[in-house]
């Protein structure tokens, strides 16, 4: 601790607190522009300039850290003259176009002024202009030099945060200008980040420019739907028109940044796919219909609650809506249709629900990331983290460049946060098992170099992660979805849950979690959306809710996704009831999910948009897109945070809360006496904080406000059986044969099938491609942006080919977010990897 | 007559060969050096010496040596910084094209005290012929074993690497320097760490001027008490003074540190074109200027700055009293603007603030308000700017405001420059 003076006021301060957060914690303001709390101090615009006695200049509050007996001057003569001296010198050659700059009434510079700066000023001059347009530099960002004030913020936050470094400055002095290569910044993330944090109106907003001035939007703080990182981030609407989506200073997981995904895809609510009324189908053809008819139509083909056969009927729901939705969804399900079939998700392939509960329910770190990821060493298995949660790369890049802790990264394909990675290895999907395996027996014992890895790089790889490992106190494993798709997924997730608990009996601190690409995966399984588990991971047949919920509940094991398909194409199914789930794009095989899907007697879609499945449905109820509808989502670090409704339903949309909770009241349920009308999210919220173990005496104040951490509480400890049989790697002879192994997942810019419907990210980028090797692209006789033809023994489809350096041999990657591209042709059911042929389009 | 030791060689014709520069005793101190001394005794000695830095600050090099961490497990390195970008600066230039080894032999010297393995040769991007000789001189030093591993048989080894500079001034200032080196924007860093704690690449680094290591070799072969008896007490030693501008003989001259600015201008630079000298630049144009009655002031860091001026480069550059200050003054803002990295806000947008009024002034247009307008912005650049850059601007038009600041009303009034 140093004590220093500040101001007159007297404080103690941890060593190394600079000047500027000591002022800050004293409520003593201190200007400032190119100071950011996550960006590495440049201490460049000397707004921060405070005097410091036995000091002969002014010191730079943002860059000096206090030392023992400081005494520091903020409100001096001399420091309030040389803050309006710099605020004369940065106002001389800009231009002052306020009126027409969409930064005004939020900008910095303003404000500055506003504050600290003369009345007028002093200069006479020709202004510098370095051109007298705005210059576009890619779709959505377009920038105006005449007034940057050089803080070099956009520079550093896309440098140090996203590692882009796509952002530079050229030419020197007056002449400095940041800009893109070559102008431009058609390659770079288009996250947006460096206009977020342009302090003025340099770099802007292409899809908000001249829509509204910031006094005109109403703002709605809400969480991010995309992925599982859980962004907070704030809508901004102008006569309830979405306007832009803003990230705000230090706020959320996220601080001030941002993906593209969140940042500029949230106009996918504005989609011309919307679904704005209900769909029957008449005669073969899906013909809008009223709610009325719609539930009548409904009622039709399932007739009374007695007539329900709960083995026949079942529901899958996406892991992008909310809790209070998704409980309701199971409820509904358990209740009045008498059944366990519930999934979430078409991705995962079979067999994992029963390692999850003591996982996900026992080990899981319900802690913030930030935390978890300072661990002295940080296993990132089986994600493309730059891809799947770009901004949960950001946070580990930042940390493992500021704080140097190792960081190890084994995927199946290369992403940038391979060059702050002390270790990167490429995996096939399904070598996590043997990853694990070795990694465990490598820390731990004796078998050690009797496994059966056979892949060099992964043996090495694994040796120096346990050194690692062996030296630290506190080790992190971040677990991706590529990781919980394969096959193999059922015998990795018992070696995790091995090491976790084995590290953590040897006295390190040892955190997991996982990296769900989807905003409330963690949410709909405590929501009880999935076959074998109630709500909070609890058996099925638990008296508790039983008495809760006052029905006897089905003692049926419930059928995931994969089986309740399989039975739908044999015929074994009266009812699907879908919920904001595409299953016809994302289930691997799409032949069989087309059979199932026509087979099912009745199809029930309620989604916010058309999509494939939405065309094979007989009943099609739309709901409320996101931000039309409030509740609660759960994030990866199982924090429970809001999500608000800055609109009401569009057209004849509802909330999905209500159509759930009529659909329950029609085949003669309630909900707690709470009917259509006057059921808030609230009321859902609080049934399951009495019955989910993970959000007890959790109310909706305690989450409005910074979000709440789920607690880990009351789940099983499933035993751990010492002897796992030692897995062993996948099979890499297909490749030898030109065969290449294709593997799919997010692109940077989409997320899902949801992000497909932004025109804003359309517009960026609007067409699946395959990515090879670059030397694979060339051995096969092919060129960047050829069209090609991909075969797999299943089907195939054309796209066109791009090449990437950093590549492993044999790998192809295609985006799985485009659904008219029908990718799902071509893997069987139960695929995660295929091994295709790529061939010319002619052929 | 003074002895010139650092352009003993000025008249030797091929000078900058091995064996001219060895025929002169060249790489014997190297030699001693490796046999006799340990890193910290040859440390020692440069402090007992007295010498302080050549490049601008004149910071005592031995106790820069003695900051690099001793039990540092990164690699240290040592960089020679011969960017020579002041105007009114050419003494770096001449070692390097007269007596590359020298140069080398410093180098080696500095090297193995703070116990580099590797250094880089930062040469101005403009200077060619340094550059040749320079990297000629390298070829030759490894040829003979004078570089590469255990150099003259020794445990020491050490490389070499020319790096050239691109053409800006602030890639003197020795942590713009580093970021050039390591490919990045040139803009002074923040310091703290210092670079001989964390230099290039994060690794402890000392930057030393080129006439700062060329007085090594002479440091070790004639003792401390020889180079101490050379000028004053606070900083000793043989001095490179570059005299330029309205003198009868200008050029580069070797004196004692001290000498009086009068005898060096008068007696060994042949005294003003005209009747007198209006004003004297001392160090390069960062040095403000001394009015020309004021020029009995010792050649040496500490007269200097008593005088409220530095020697900076010792670029010493005479005007006499045909010149216009107000000229001048323009000429240099123009180039500190033309230079300002454009990292800080004062010395980017007030450097061309300034000159904009100059300008303005120096065509006779200018106003009373104006000389306002340039004392605000003096006084909002200095002290304020990131590096020692933007001072520089503010100080020497501050200097050139006080003393001459009838010359600047006479050009408002006038409305026309009275010199031309
Ligand atoms: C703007 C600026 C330019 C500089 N240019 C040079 C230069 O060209 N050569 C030089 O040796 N030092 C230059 N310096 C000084 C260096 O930063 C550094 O102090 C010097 O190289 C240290 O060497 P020394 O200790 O041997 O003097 C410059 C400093 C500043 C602020
Ligand atoms: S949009 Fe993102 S990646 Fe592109 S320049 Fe800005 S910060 Fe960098
Ligand atoms: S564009 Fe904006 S953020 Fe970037 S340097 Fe200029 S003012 Fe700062
Ligand atoms: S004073 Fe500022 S702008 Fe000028 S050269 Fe130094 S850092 Fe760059
Ligand atoms: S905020 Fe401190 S110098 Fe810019």
């Amino acid at each position: 601790m140093v004590h220093v003076t500040i101001d007159g006021i007297e404080l103690d301060v941890s060593e190394g607190t600079l000047i500027l957060e000591a002022a800050q914690s004293q409520n003593i303001a201190v200007p400032t522009f190119c100071y950011q709390k996550r960006l590495a101090p440049l201490a460049s615009c000397r707004m921060c300039l405070v005097s410091v006695e036995n000091m002969p200049k002014l010191q730079p509050a943002c860059a000096t850290p206090v030392t023992d007996g400081m005494v520091v001057h903020t409100a001096s003569e001399q420091v309030a003259l040389t803050r309006q001296s710099m605020l004369e010198l940065l106002l001389a050659n800009h231009p002052l176009d306020c009126p027409v700059c969409d930064k005004g009434g939020e900008c910095e510079l303003q404000d500055m002024v506003f504050e600290y700066g003369a009345g007028a000023s002093r200069f006479r001059d020709q202004k510098r202009v370095f051109r007298s347009r705005d210059l576009s530099l890619n779709q959505v960002i377009i920038f105006n030099a005449n007034r940057c004030i050089q803080c070099q913020r956009c520079v550093r936050i896309c440098e140090d945060v996203v590692g882009a470094v796509a952002l530079g400055t050229i030419d020197k002095g007056m002449d400095s200008e940041v800009t893109g290569f070559e102008n431009s910044l058609d390659d770079c993330d288009h996250c947006g980040n460096c206009i977020e944090v342009c302090p003025v109106g340099a770099l802007m907003s292409q899809p908000y420019r001249y829509k509204a001035r910031p006094w005109d939007l109403v703002e709605t703080e809400t969480t991010c739907p995309f992925c599982g990182t859980g962004c907070q981030l704030t809508i901004g609407a102008r006569d309830g028109e979405l306007a832009r989506v803003r990230s705000k200073y230090e706020t959320g997981i996220n601080g001030e940044t941002l993906c593209v995904k969140g940042r500029f895809g949230i106009d996918y609510i504005d989609s011309e796919q919307r679904i704005e009324t209900p769909l029957v189908r008449r005669n073969g053809a899906l013909e809008p219909a009223s709610w009325n008819d719609a539930f009548d139509a409904m009622r039709g083909h399932i007739g009374d609650q007695s007539d329900i056969d709960g083995r026949r009927i079942g529901g899958l729901a996406s892991a992008q809506l909310s809790n209070e939705t998704l409980y309701l969804f199971q409820k509904m399900l358990r209740t009045v249709f008498h059944t366990n079939n519930i999934d979430s998700s078409n991705r995962w392939t079979g067999g994992i629900y029963d390692e999850l509960p003591g996982l996900i329910g026992g080990l899981y770190s319900r802690q913030s990331l930030e935390e978890v990821i300072s661990a002295d060493v940080v296993l990132v298995v089986g994600s493309n983290v730059t891809d799947d949660n770009p901004v949960t790369d950001y946070l580990l890049r930042s940390k493992i460049r500021q704080q140097k802790n190792h960081l190890f990264l084994a995927s199946v394909r290369p992403s940038r946060l391979d060059a702050d990675a002390s270790a990167c290895v490429r995996l096939l999907p399904g070598d996590e098992a043997v990853l694990i395996s070795t990694i465990t027996n490598r820390i731990f014992d004796s078998r050690a170099g009797t496994h059966q890895s056979g892949v060099e790089s992964l043996a090495e790889f694994s040796r120096q992660c346990a050194e690692a490992v062996k030296a630290a106190t506190t080790v992190t494993v971040l677990v991706g979805m590529d990781f919980l798709r394969t096959p193999n997924a059922k015998l990795a997730l018992p070696w995790l849950d091995g090491l976790i608990r084995r590290l953590q009996g040897s006295g390190k601190a040892a955190a997991l979690q996982f990296l769900f690409d989807r905003c409330n995966q963690l949410g709909a399984w405590e929501m009880g959306v999935l076959p074998n588990h109630l709500p909070g991971w609890q058996k099925n047949g638990e008296r508790l809710f039983e008495q809760a919920w006052d029905v006897q509940l089905s003692s049926d094991p419930g059928a995931d996704i994969h089986e309740m398909l399989r039975r739908c194409a044999a015929g074994a199914m009266d009812c699907l009831y879908i919920l904001g789930s595409d299953p016809m794009s994302a289930y691997p095989d799409r032949i069989q999910v087309e059979n199932a899907l026509s087979s099912a007697d009745l199809l029930i879609v309620q989604a916010s948009h058309h999509s494939a499945t939405t065309k094979l449905a007989d009943i099609v109820l739309p709901g409320a897109a996101f931000g039309e509808e409030a509740g609660t989502v759960m994030n990866n670090e199982g924090r429970i945070q809001s999500i608000r409704a800055f609109r009401p339903p569009i057209a004849d949309t509802r909330r999905n809360i209500d159509i759930l909770t009529q659909i329950t009241e029609i085949f003669g349920g309630n909900f707690c006496g709470y009917s259509l009308g006057n059921l808030k999210p609230e009321h859902v919220f609080s049934e399951i904080t009495q019955l989910v173990p993970s959000f007890a005496e959790l109310s909706p104040a305690n989450v409005a406000e910074e979000g709440a951490l789920s607690r880990r509480a009351g789940y099983r400890d499933i035993p751990q059986s010492s002897a796992l049989p030692l897995p062993s790697s996948v099979e890499r002879t297909g490749q030898s044969n030109g065969k290449l192994t294709l593997v799919t997942g997010d692109c940077g810019f989409h997320s899902g099938y949801a992000s497909e419907h932004s025109a804003t990210l359309s517009g960026i980028r609007a067409e699946a491609y395959v990515e090879v090797r670059q030397s694979d692209c060339q051995a096969m006789g092919f060129a960047q942006g050829d069209l090609v033809k991909i075969r797999s023994p299943h089907g195939e489809t054309t796209l066109s080919i791009r090449t990437n350096k950093q590549f492993p041999p044999g790998l192809a990657f295609v985006p799985e977010n485009f659904a008219s591209q029908h990718l799902n042709r071509l893997f069987k059911q139960g695929e995660f990897s295929c091994l295709v042929e790529i061939l010319p389009n002619e052929l | 007559m003074f002895e010139k030791v650092l352009l003993r060689s000025l008249d030797v014709p091929e000078s900058q060969d091995l064996s001219a520069y060895e025929a002169a005793g060249g790489f014997k101190s190297l030699a001693s050096v490796l046999a006799n001394h340990s890193p910290d005794e040859l440390i020692e000695l440069v402090k007992a010496s007295g010498l302080r830095g050549r490049g601008g600050a004149g910071f005592p090099t031995g106790l820069k040596w003695s900051f690099v961490p001793k039990d540092t497990e990164k690699p240290v390195y040592l960089c020679c910084n011969a960017d020579e970008a002041e105007p009114g600066t050419f003494k770096d230039r001449a070692l390097m094209e007269n007596d590359p080894h020298m140069v080398i032999e410093g180098i080696l010297i500095a090297a193995y005290a703070i116990g580099a393995a590797t250094s880089y040769f930062y040469i101005r991007g403009e200077y060619g012929v340094s550059t040749e000789r320079v990297e000629a001189a390298l070829a030759q030093a490894y040829a003979k074993g004078l570089l590469g591993q255990n150099i003259l048989g020794s445990e020491f080894s050490h490389d070499i690497y020319v790096h050239r500079g691109a053409g800006a001034y602030i890639c003197g200032e020795e942590t713009a320097l580093l970021e050039s080196i390591e490919g990045r924007r040139a803009q002074p860093k923040l310091k703290p760490p210092f670079p001989a704690v964390a230099g290039i690449y994060g690794c402890p680094t000392v930057i030393n001027n080129v006439e700062t290591l060329s007085c090594l070799p002479h440091i070790v072969e004639r003792g401390t008490d020889w180079f101490r008896s050379i000028g004053p007490e606070s900083s000793p030693g043989p001095k490179l003074f570059c005299v330029s501008g309205q003198v009868k003989k200008p050029g580069l001259y070797e004196l004692p540190m001290g000498i009086s600015m009068r005898e060096l201008l008068e007696d060994h630079a042949g005294g003003p074109l005209s009747d007198n000298f209006k004003a004297v630049i001392p160090g390069g144009v960062s040095a403000p200027m001394i009015p020309g009655s004021d020029i009995d002031v010792g050649m040496d860091f500490d007269s200097l700055a008593g005088a409220g001026s530095m020697l900076g480069s010792a670029g010493v550059i005479a005007l006499d009293d045909t010149a216009c200050v107000v000229r001048v003054a323009a000429r240099i803002m123009e180039f500190f603007n033309h230079e300002s990295c454009g990292k800080c806000t004062p010395c980017r947008e007030g450097n061309d603030w300034a000159a904009k009024v100059l300008r303005r002034l120096e065509a006779g247009s200018g106003q009373r308000e104006d000389l306002d307008q340039l004392a605000f912005l003096c006084a909002g650049i200095f002290g304020n700017s990131f590096c020692a850059l933007g001072d520089a601007a503010a100080w020497s038009l501050g200097a050139a405001l006080k003393h001459f600041r009838y010359e600047f009303e006479q050009h408002i009034d006038d409305g026309e420059c009275p010199f031309h």
